[in-house]
């Protein structure tokens, strides 16, 4: 069933362009053969060997090719946790030791196996990495351990340039996040800039206590003004929590508007139809992403009448 | 691919990445929505290609993040200053982890002359101080992905200083064992050197002699031990 969802999704999704098509190839080889290899190995963990997510398709794909062959070349390695369970007590510290070099050696297993693959698909893949990097998106969001930008995206390496900081703030006199737009943007060439934010934001949460925070005051100071803007709205919503996750939208799309109005922005769009800002938030009690839809064009001709640094 | 698909494929791979990791373990997302303890927090470059929860092999709740232009730390960024903070007194990591890289374009940028731009020339300040104080060094080094290279370690070691200067990070030393890292990530081979600066005052190179100089730093689903000049995941 979440095979066939994945493939659905993909399915009406994606384009037809190379790149997808070669997903949908890996998710059907998914499909096909997932449950079988869920049942050969019930207590394996999925790849963090791997680190990365990569494109959910090729890693989980990727996973397979490895759990396969280690099931028939090799002894899997039972867990740790489970094998302690059953003898109990008895796990002698060879047994950890052993434990720890298999586990160990599973890694870079799976790393080699991972890196012939990108070399198959692609022979230049780590040359060109390390020559230079032409991500597509920058990435604005939260410093929270929970949302690491390219697991949950499925992006790979050299995929998106990342600026993370305490509630995924763009602040005018910020020259932090605002050398990030601008190397981004001019130099970089990125098409799209998310500004990623997410339910449950300790840092949302910290801005609407009433409590002398030190050195955080200044930063968090920019949501308790997003908060005046949308007072009425805000105070409208009966329901704490619900109103929480209002203020973190209204944050997000807040600060869509704060990188619509730099310089780099509005220059490179009015001369090559790119970058297009997109706010986007996190959900952590089922991992989706919600597009919150932003009108880029109808954002950018709305801050135009006073932020204006374009020529026309 | 057009501007359009690159966009909905990262909302779709989303889609599928949540499917598997609910398929997966149906407690996952439940508990990631229960509250962040992360053990780490890295400083890292912007640079698509350092993504750090990926290199380090570890999963959603183990590193607290904040990436800029360059990993530069500015004692009056109040950006930086703030993710430290909330880190440091809120969070209560164990490690903070600095971390450069090889082949990085502000290091490119602060050993050029030329200006780069916009509010750029202003960030990378720190780092052309960094290039001024040890232009001979620099000047010596004739292989110029080598320089950039060196400049890239001399901005850890400038950047740990200044960690080690912040107040927040002091009293967590002293209070409760907090270690202060410096790193290197080489993007061409994907592996992570530990540079010796930071509380342990170690010097990478001559570093590992033997097993009392390990570092571990655990992750809820993985580990990365510090050994001699070498980083190495372990996954548990």
């Amino acid at each position: 069933m979440f095979n066939a969802r994945l493939v659905a999704s993909f399915l009406t999704r994606q384009s037809s362009s190379s790149r997808c098509a070669t997903k949908l190839n890996s998710f059907s080889r998914l499909s096909s053969t997932a449950n079988t290899t869920t049942q050969l190995r019930p207590g394996v963990r999925f790849c963090s060997s791997h680190g990365s997510f990569g494109t959910a398709s090729r890693t989980a794909a990727n996973s397979l090719t490895h759990q396969s062959s280690s099931s028939t070349t090799t002894t899997p390695t039972p867990r740790f946790a489970s094998s302690s369970n059953s003898s109990s007590s008895s796990s002698s510290s060879s047994d950890v030791a052993m434990y720890l070099k298999q586990s160990h050696e599973r890694v870079f297993e799976s790393n080699r196996t991972w890196a012939a693959e990108q070399k198959a698909r692609d022979p230049e893949f780590f040359a060109k990495l390390a020559a230079g990097q032409n991500p597509e998106y920058l990435w604005i969001g939260c410093s929270d351990s929970r949302i690491p930008a390219e697991q949950i995206t499925g992006l790979e390496p050299g995929d998106a340039f990342v600026h993370r900081n305490i509630a995924n703030l763009v602040c005018n006199t910020d020259l932090n996040a605002m050398s990030v737009i601008n190397y981004a943007v001019q130099h970089l060439e990125v098409k799209h800039i998310v500004v990623c934010g997410h339910y449950g934001c300790g840092g949302v949460k910290a801005a609407m206590t009433a409590k002398d925070m030190g050195i955080l005051n200044p930063w968090l100071r920019n949501i308790r003004d997003v908060y005046r803007l949308h007072e009425k709205e805000l105070d409208a919503i009966p329901e704490e929590e619900a109103r929480y996750n209002r203020l973190v939208e209204l944050n997000v799309i807040e600060q869509c508007r704060n990188v619509i109005k730099t310089a780099p922005v509005q220059q490179s769009y009015a001369k090559n139809k790119f970058p297009i800002v997109h706010g986007w938030v996190f959900g952590f009690h089922d991992g989706l992403l919600k597009d919150l839809e932003i009108d880029f064009e109808a954002v950018l001709h709305d801050i135009q009448k006073i932020y204006n640094l374009t020529d026309n | 691919m057009s501007q359009q698909d690159t966009f909905l494929y990262a909302l779709s791979s989303n889609n599928a990445w949540a499917g598997y990791k609910a398929h997966q373990n149906p407690n996952f997302f439940p508990k990631l929505a229960s509250g962040q303890s992360p053990q780490i927090l890295w400083l890292g470059c912007s640079d698509s290609r350092c993504p750090e929860t990926v290199i380090l092999g570890l999963q959603p709740g183990d590193v607290f993040v904040h990436r800029n232009i360059a990993n530069i730390i500015s004692p009056t960024d109040i950006n930086t200053s703030a993710v430290i903070e909330y880190a440091v007194v809120h969070l209560k990591v164990k490690h903070v982890v600095l971390c450069g890289h090889t082949s990085c374009g502000g290091a490119a940028a602060a050993l050029s002359d030329t200006r780069v731009g916009g509010v750029l020339d202003t960030w990378l300040t720190p780092l052309k101080a960094v290039r001024f104080a040890h232009q001979e060094e620099l000047d010596a080094i004739k292989d110029d992905k080598a320089r950039a290279v060196r400049i890239a370690e001399l901005n850890v070691e400038a950047g740990v200083k200044v960690l080690m200067a912040n107040f927040a990070i002091q009293d967590a030393i002293r209070e409760r064992g907090l270690e202060v890292h410096g790193c290197l990530f080489d993007i061409g081979c994907g592996r992570i050197k530990d540079l010796g600066f930071g509380t342990k005052g170690r010097n990478g190179a001559s570093g590992g002699l033997n097993g009392s100089s390990e570092e571990v730093v655990r992750g809820k689903h993985a580990q990365l031990a510090f050994r001699g000049g070498n980083a190495q995941m372990i996954v548990r």
